[in-house]
């Protein structure tokens, strides 16, 4: 079977700076993957070329074997297998329209019809706990959560085969942090949707992905299936990315 | 509509918003009722010629008695009509203008910011005679010339706009979709560039009217016997020797006229902060 | 007993009405104590700071509360109560460093200024000697040029750095930390973590850390109290309270964290993620009974009528929480 996302060589400069620098790595179909690493590892930057919202120097990307091409065709082929979550998935909703309009926009994309379209949306927000009375609402009238679900409502209407969600997490409380993730492990499951989830939370990686990277600068320090990466990791970057990880372990006395 | 509401509601807070307020509505009233219930302004009865203010003549009477309550009225009216047009047109164009450089960058930016600084370089009256010798004088040129001056300010300021816009995940997100651009232009910049737009245009407005009656009182603008602010100013500022009230007048208009539409537009800006307007 | 705050009570007036922000909470830290205040969003716990450091907004008011600071007491319902101890008997690290940095000054000018304020009459050069000191002490790669720069030229981590040598150099009694690291890397988390536990060792003080991370404040305080919808369910040592929190919120919290060590199932179901399923109450109308009633997994009818009081957890004295089953056992 072909690979979700497959990148070889990817190569960019932001002047002095690499922002990528040789990013090889293979994504396999329905699996989840994580990148994890901190600020300035090129993880954010990574996602967005795989988005094609950022031209490359060098390399390739191929999304389900096909490759990135930066056209208004391509763009428009491309948004039906592979859709984003962005870092504060809220602030991805326009401040000035009613969710009705953003979703209404899905369907015009799609070409699909309005009936139709309404049907799946109803369906979908049901899933995610939404009432459907949300859709003639302005973003900035219902609540952070919910605004977080409709946005994920909307780029699962787009019937995507793959979704990056970048830094999900970030922001939240732990409490509520949770529901989101149990919420995309669902969603992941059911549509046998290809998760990739980047975030510099390595426990939380540890936990929701199969197989993961480590970035620094620009390059993968090392990859594999998370739990010999985590338990015996090769670099001394990613011990010590562990080390530094304050927290609760379940290996301190708790009784 | 609600949203207007609110709007005056804050505006009226303030003393500086209350008084911009009082002012723009007494010279709306003034300029969209004076004419109705004036004589015609340009009837001439020589007999009457230099009448002081009195109960014909509310203002009094011209040089060649024509009532000037009458034209006065229809001169504000003639120059809030004008200022509206133009800064209604300029802020549209300059606005589409502003954010398509914003969104393509590169070289079609370059080119209009390049283009803003030529029309910016020159000052407004050397271009005005620039024109009018070119097209002659007349409302049409007017109203040309200054929609062209004023498009760079609107444009820079929804070119800024919308460099920032383009960055931010609700635009992204729209282009990931692969919504048609010009819905993403109509639908999601257009709506966010438009509070910072709103408020440099009710600023803009005195600014027009002040430049219209300039252009005016240089015989550049509108033509006799039409009347406007500048030429009741100009005719009123010949024979100030026999009588003071007619420049008085026209220019306490103008007076009430700009310091009304500055104020409202600070106060405006003041209620639209363009640091929380847009994006909330 | 070096710090102590006494049931500290904050409105904050609103368009929409009186949120109460913070309602009777009341802390103690011993000198040489680094206390953890753990919360999440809406818990209160930055008003608890800027109540102590007379930095709250306009539309907040202190409707009670006293601080004991050094002996002296303060009355917190006061403007300006503690005014005279900004900088000196308190000393404060923000989430984000510039809000203590001035942008416009050189790291070696605002570093010799607080000394200057500290003692007017001394001597610049040693000012200067001691300002380079104090960022070799933060370990500061190369002091005698970071004096010169600006604090646009450093990173995140660095600037923190600086405030925490500013803090240093002021040497104060009480020191707050709110949120110090949230906006760092892990690795420059641990080093900044350190660092604030040097300072307080070198010069005694008291530290409040305030944060949102659990895991911050068992790795690295001695003791913690959880502040939720503005009160205080728990307080105790961070091993007692790690061994058997008093309070189901605190006990919710805990399973919330996802431990670096849990390991993944090959059966996916088996990776969930514990959640606290419900909302904040509303600020405005505190609902009766305890506070945390409408989320808590083990509460009985008692709990929506009887607000609970502060009882002891086993038999530690210190270790308290405010959950109606430690009143009946």
């Amino acid at each position: 079977m072909t690979d979700a996302i497959s990148i070889s060589n990817a190569q960019l400069r932001f002047g002095e700076t690499a922002a990528l620098d040789g990013v090889s790595l293979a994504i396999p179909q329905g699996t989840c993957f994580g990148i994890v690493g901190e600020s300035g590892s090129g993880k954010t930057t990574l996602m967005r070329a795989v988005l094609g919202l950022q031209k490359l120097d060098q390399g390739e990307i191929r999304i389900l074997g096909n490759p990135l091409v930066h056209s208004r065709a391509a763009l428009k082929q491309r948004a039906s297998f592979i859709q984003p979550i962005f870092q504060d998935p809220a602030a991805s909703l326009s401040p000035r329209s009613r969710i009705r309009t953003l979703m209404n926009e899905v369907g015009t994309v799609l070409r699909e019809p309005h009936a139709a379209m309404h049907e799946r949306l109803r369906v979908i927000l049901n899933r995610l706990g939404l009432p459907p009375g949300v859709i003639d609402k302005y973003p900035h009238e219902i609540s952070g959560g919910q605004a977080r679900r409709v946005a994920i409502a909307r780029a699962l209407l787009m019937k995507p085969s793959i979704l990056i969600a970048d830094e999900p997490t970030a922001g939240l409380d732990v409490s509520v942090q949770g529901d989101l993730l149990n919420l995309l492990q669902d969603i992941r499951r059911s549509d046998n949707i290809t998760l990739v989830v980047i975030s510099h939370n390595l426990a939380i990686v540890r936990l929701i992905a199969e197989n993961a990277v480590v970035m620094r600068a620009g390059k993968v320090v090392e990859g594999g299936e998370v739990g010999s990466l985590f338990k015996s990791p090769r670099e001394a970057y990613t011990r010590e990315l562990l080390a530094a990880w304050p927290g609760v372990t379940q290996s301190k006395p708790t009784g | 509509m609600s949203g207007l509401v609110a709007t005056l509601k804050r505006i009226c807070s303030e003393r500086d918003g209350r008084l911009g307020l009082a002012f723009t509505c007494l010279i709306l009233v003034f300029a969209l009722v004076g004419p109705l219930v004036s004589p015609d302004p340009n009837a001439i009865d020589i007999k009457a010629r230099f009448a002081p203010p009195g109960v014909m003549h509310l203002l009094g009477t011209d040089n060649l008695g024509r009532d000037l309550m009458a034209r006065t009225s229809v001169g504000t009216r003639y120059a809030l009509t004008l200022a509206v047009m133009i800064v209604v047109i300029s802020s549209v164009i300059g606005s589409l203008i502003g954010i398509v450089a914003g969104i393509a960058g590169g070289w079609v930016d370059r080119a209009v910011t390049a283009v803003f600084d030529i029309v910016n370089a020159f000052p407004p009256l050397i271009l005005a005679f620039a024109l009018i010798a070119l097209y002659g004088k007349g409302s049409a040129t007017f109203v040309l010339l200054v929609t062209v001056v004023f498009i760079p300010q609107f444009g820079r300021m929804a070119r800024a706009r919308a460099q920032t816009l383009r960055t931010l995940s609700f635009i992204e997100a729209e282009r990931m979709l692969a919504v048609h651009p010009v819905t993403i232009v109509v639908r999601h910049y257009l709506p966010n560039v438009a509070g910072p737009i709103i408020v440099l245009a009710s600023m803009n407005l005195p600014v027009v009217i002040a430049f219209e009656a300039s252009l005016s009182f240089l015989g550049f603008g509108v033509q006799p016997p039409k009347s406007s602010l500048g030429t009741l100013i100009k005719d009123g500022f010949i024979s100030i020797n026999q009588s003071w009230w007619p420049t008085v007048a026209a220019a306490l208009v103008l007076a009430i006229a700009t310091l009304g539409a500055t104020l409202l537009g600070e106060a405006l800006r003041r209620v639209i902060d363009p640091k929380s307007a847009g994006v909330r | 007993m070096a710090i102590s705050l006494r049931n500290l009570s904050v409105d904050y007036s609103l368009p929409q009405g009186t949120a109460h922000a913070l309602r009777g909470v009341s802390l103690d830290i011993e000198k040489g104590e680094l206390l953890g205040l753990v919360g999440e969003s809406g818990s209160g716990k930055s008003t608890v700071a800027f109540a102590l450091m007379g930095l709250l907004a306009n539309n907040a008011k202190v409707t009670s509360g006293t601080a004991t600071i050094d002996g002296k007491s303060f009355d917190l319902t006061k403007r300006n109560a503690t005014a005279a101890l900004r900088g000196r008997g308190m000393a404060m690290i923000f989430q984000d460093p510039m809000m203590s940095l001035n942008p416009v000054f050189t790291i070696g000018t605002q570093l010799c200024e607080v000394l200057r304020r500290r003692s007017p009459g001394s001597d610049r050069k040693a000012r200067v000697g001691m300002a380079e000191d104090a960022l070799d002490k933060v370990k500061l790669s190369n002091p005698r040029r970071r004096m010169n720069q600006y604090p646009h030229e450093l990173s995140g981590g660095m600037r923190q750095r600086v405030v925490i040598a500013m803090a240093l150099l002021s040497e104060p009694a009480l020191l707050i930390a709110d949120e110090p690291t949230t906006a760092l890397d892990v690795t420059v988390e641990a080093q900044i973590m350190r660092e604030i536990i040097g300072l307080r060792d070198r010069i005694g003080c008291a530290v409040l850390l305030i944060t949102h991370s659990l895991g911050l404040v068992t790795e690295y305080c001695d003791r913690l109290s959880v502040l939720y919808a503005g009160e205080r369910l728990e307080s105790g040592t961070v091993r007692q309270v790690q061994r058997q929190p008093g309070h189901p919120y605190t006990r919710m919290l805990f399973d919330c964290e996802v431990p670096i060590d849990r390991e993944r199932q090959a059966d996916a179901s088996e990776n969930r993620f514990t959640v606290i399923s419900g909302d904040l109450p509303d600020p405005r109308r505190r609902p009766p009974g305890c506070i945390f009633n409408g989320r808590c997994d083990v509460s009985f009818d008692d709990c929506a009528v009887i607000n609970p009081g502060d009882y002891p957890v086993g038999n530690e004295a210190e270790h308290r929480a405010r959950c109606l089953r430690l009143a009946t056992p």
